[in-house]
């Protein structure tokens, strides 16, 4: 019995894992940069979701999309006025770049918010159903599902539109790309936008289970980064693949080798996996 | 290029980072009718909340006493002042700062930081420095072990954050029998957590889960799955306002039902009842002090908690809670001792707080050889129909405890 809760309470975690995961991966994947503002993202789309639902009753749910749309101007912005500066220098450089611009977020958050812990209690929240001995919340199942849409829409978007493609040949080769036409900063520009604006998702996603404070999207950052080598770097599915595996591994090691170690046995895992396999688990190998 | 722009990028950060260092205000010295203490407090980071709460604390008493005089040391009359520097939450940044409060800045004696790990790292560097400090927010005795002599707490020590509730539960009908305990994987969290199971076991209850996780969890539902598996009568949580948070939330989700909640931080804080609303009610929460405590406390400061109270609330706006007393009353076991020293003296300052032996508003500020406030006494607070009531121990309490919490699906 706890087998089956555990792996369904994996499952349902994996999902808000995934979409964390999808923008880190796609901003590292097609543009080689690890963005370590990528919590701070996060911490900014569930304050969305938070000042929405305190001040107009708006529901997380439908601030999804808003949450996404501010993000995504602020990370086009962010990469066309300040990271393109910084985008052909070795990686320590956006490195350094991306964690002062998280400082920068989380301390603006805390003059604005104060430390003080918040979080969204709907008129749903806590309410669940029982199948045999496996109780699941509904906010949790929605939230999965959500995690399952956003990740459905974008693995077709990158696939059959213009710009998808473009970006996906921008990936595969910057020179060969420009030549046919693609205008680089401003893909780039597109692709960082999108990766806050999925970060900007997940936070409103995140925030109807977890509690905010400014800080509160640093931990996610590590997730991100270990999922995304868990599944593959750069596609979608990877993401996803990563995002559900790593819930799980983590719910299974909660329960069966110690809470205490649960970080530890999904990080022996990743270390498994970059020896065994570096390219991830649905990760394609480059010539 | 690439060189070049990091470089530029390296100068720019390095000329920040120098900036800002050296902006920081002209220190408040020492002179000759001015005792200075100074503390490395949170403003940024993890602990900033918290941080801010013991800042409070320590203002609150500060002002008390500029406003009524001053303090009277050997025949002489002092003002007192407070330099804070911020330790971003960060344990090796508040040793740093507390040296640099002694050496440079010569402040006459030390007020804790905010959190056990800030603590212990401060007490390590007050020892070198031979500085008394008195803190009021570090509550593992692992800091205390270490056989210093210049660290005194005056909150009751970590072991005894949840002996209150499961005092209090013994007390109760039906006779709840079995415990389970989830702690945060820090050194005060696993102390509380130690206690609890102890005190449990010693008076014939059963603990039936215990376990730790770490500190920054995201993910608390194979806790919750195990602990409901074990269908325990009081389940009990030692650890932070987020986990808590988390905790409870989840616990209803999984639609686990016990016959008492109880966490050793969180329903004391007015975010765990506005964050939670309903489903806060019924949960317990061990607290080091409430305003209903009545103790009479001595002349030379507020010595009745309600009068605390009102006067903090009328300051600051907001009721006070144990953080922001616990704070003050770090400051009053200075107060006390430097008064009965007649000194500012260090070494003299240090006997005569490791001689205290005075009641105040907060209750007995007294210490072991240790620098242990042992004598001092948790009490339990219940949150019932959103209001945060004392329920225990029965000469503080305000409320009778409600018991047993209701099943999620008959609230």
């Amino acid at each position: 019995m706890l087998f089956w809760q555990d792996l369904v309470n994996g499952i349902l975690v994996g999902g808000i894992f995934a979409v964390v995961a999808l923008g880190f991966s796609l901003v590292w994947g097609i543009m080689n940069i690890i963005n370590l503002a990528h919590g701070a993202f996060i911490m900014m789309g569930a304050y969305t979701a938070y000042v929405l639902f305190a001040t107009w009753h708006v529901d997380p749910f439908l601030s999804i999309p808003i949450g996404f749309v501010l993000l995504y101007a602020f990370g086009y912005c962010i990469q066309r006025f300040v990271i393109n500066y910084v985008v052909r220098a070795p990686l320590l450089t956006t490195f350094l770049l991306t964690f002062g611009l998280s400082l920068l977020i989380v301390n603006v958050a805390l003059l604005i918010f104060h430390g003080d812990t918040k979080g969204i209690t709907t008129s749903y929240s806590g309410a669940n159903f029982s199948i045999g001995a496996v109780t699941v919340g509904w906010t949790k199942l929605w939230t999965l599902l959500v995690a399952l849409a956003i990740t459905a829409i974008m693995h077709v978007w990158l696939s059959s539109s213009r710009t998808g493609r473009a970006i996906r040949a921008m990936a595969l080769d910057i020179d060969a790309a420009q030549l046919t036409g693609v205008r680089v900063s401003h893909l780039y520009a597109v692709v960082f936008g999108l990766g806050a604006g999925l970060a900007g998702a997940a936070g409103v996603l995140i925030s109807l289970s977890y509690s905010l404070q400014p800080s509160m999207g640093d931990p996610f950052v590590i997730t991100a980064f270990v999922c995304c080598v868990l599944g593959g770097l750069g596609t979608v599915q990877g993401a996803l693949v990563g995002g559900l595996v790593y819930g799980v591994l983590e719910s299974f090691g909660a329960q069966y080798i110690g809470t205490g170690l649960q970080d530890a046995v999904a990080l022996v895992v990743l270390l498994l996996v970059l020896i065994v396999r570096p390219r991830g688990i649905l990760g394609k190998v480059t010539a | 290029m690439g060189c070049i722009r990091v470089g530029a990028l390296f100068a720019l950060i390095v000329a920040g980072a120098l900036a800002l260092t050296t902006a920081v205000p002209a220190p408040a010295r020492a002179d000759d009718s001015t005792i200075v203490f100074g503390a490395a407090l949170a403003a940024t980071g993890s602990n900033a909340r918290e941080g801010a709460l013991t800042k409070a604390g320590y203002d609150f008493w500060k002002d008390y006493v500029n406003a009524h005089g001053g303090m009277k040391v050997g025949g002489k009359t002092y003002k007192v002042d407070i330099k804070y520097y911020d330790d971003e939450s960060n344990p090796q940044t508040a040793a740093r700062l507390v040296e640099r409060l002694v050496s440079e800045d010569h402040v006459n004696f030390i007020l804790g930081p905010y959190g056990s790990a800030n603590s212990a790292t401060a007490a390590a560097a007050v020892e070198r420095l031979k500085v008394p400090m008195v803190e009021g927010n570090g509550a593992a005795a692992s800091i205390f072990s270490q056989g210093y002599k210049y660290t005194f707490a005056v909150l009751a020590p970590g072991f005894k954050y949840l002996q209150g509730i499961l005092e209090m539960a013994r007390t109760l009908k039906p006779a709840p029998k079995t415990v389970a305990i989830s702690t945060a994987n820090d050194t005060f969290s696993v102390e509380v957590g130690q206690g609890a199971a102890d005190y449990a076991t010693a008076h014939g209850m059963q603990v039936v889960y215990q376990n730790k996780y770490p500190a920054d969890t995201t993910d608390v539902s194979a806790i919750v799955s195990a602990i409901k598996a074990t269908n325990a009568d009081i389940v009990l949580n030692g650890g932070h306002l987020d986990e808590a948070l988390l905790l409870q939330r989840t616990f209803k989700e999984q639609d686990v039902n016990a016959k008492i909640f109880g966490y050793s931080v969180g329903p004391d804080t007015p975010d765990f009842r506005k964050t939670l609303g309903k489903d806060a009610d019924w949960v317990f929460g061990g607290t080091q002090w409430s305003p209903t405590a009545k103790y009479q406390g001595a002349p030379g400061f507020i010595g009745d908690s309600k009068v605390y109270a009102a006067q903090f609330q009328k300051k600051y706006g907001y009721i006070p809670e144990y953080h922001n007393a616990e704070s003050t009353a770090a400051c009053l076991a200075f107060m006390y001792a430097i008064e009965k020293a007649g000194t500012l003296d260090p070494q003299k300052v240090r006997d005569a707080l490791q001689n205290l032996d005075v009641v105040t508003f907060y209750g007995i500020l007294k210490f072991d050889s240790r620098g242990i406030n042992v004598y001092k006494p948790m009490a339990v607070n219940q949150i019932q129909h959103g209001q945060l009531m004392t329920v225990w121990p029965l000469g503080v309490q305000n409320a009778k405890p409600m018991y047993p919490t209701p099943a999620w699906s008959a609230r």
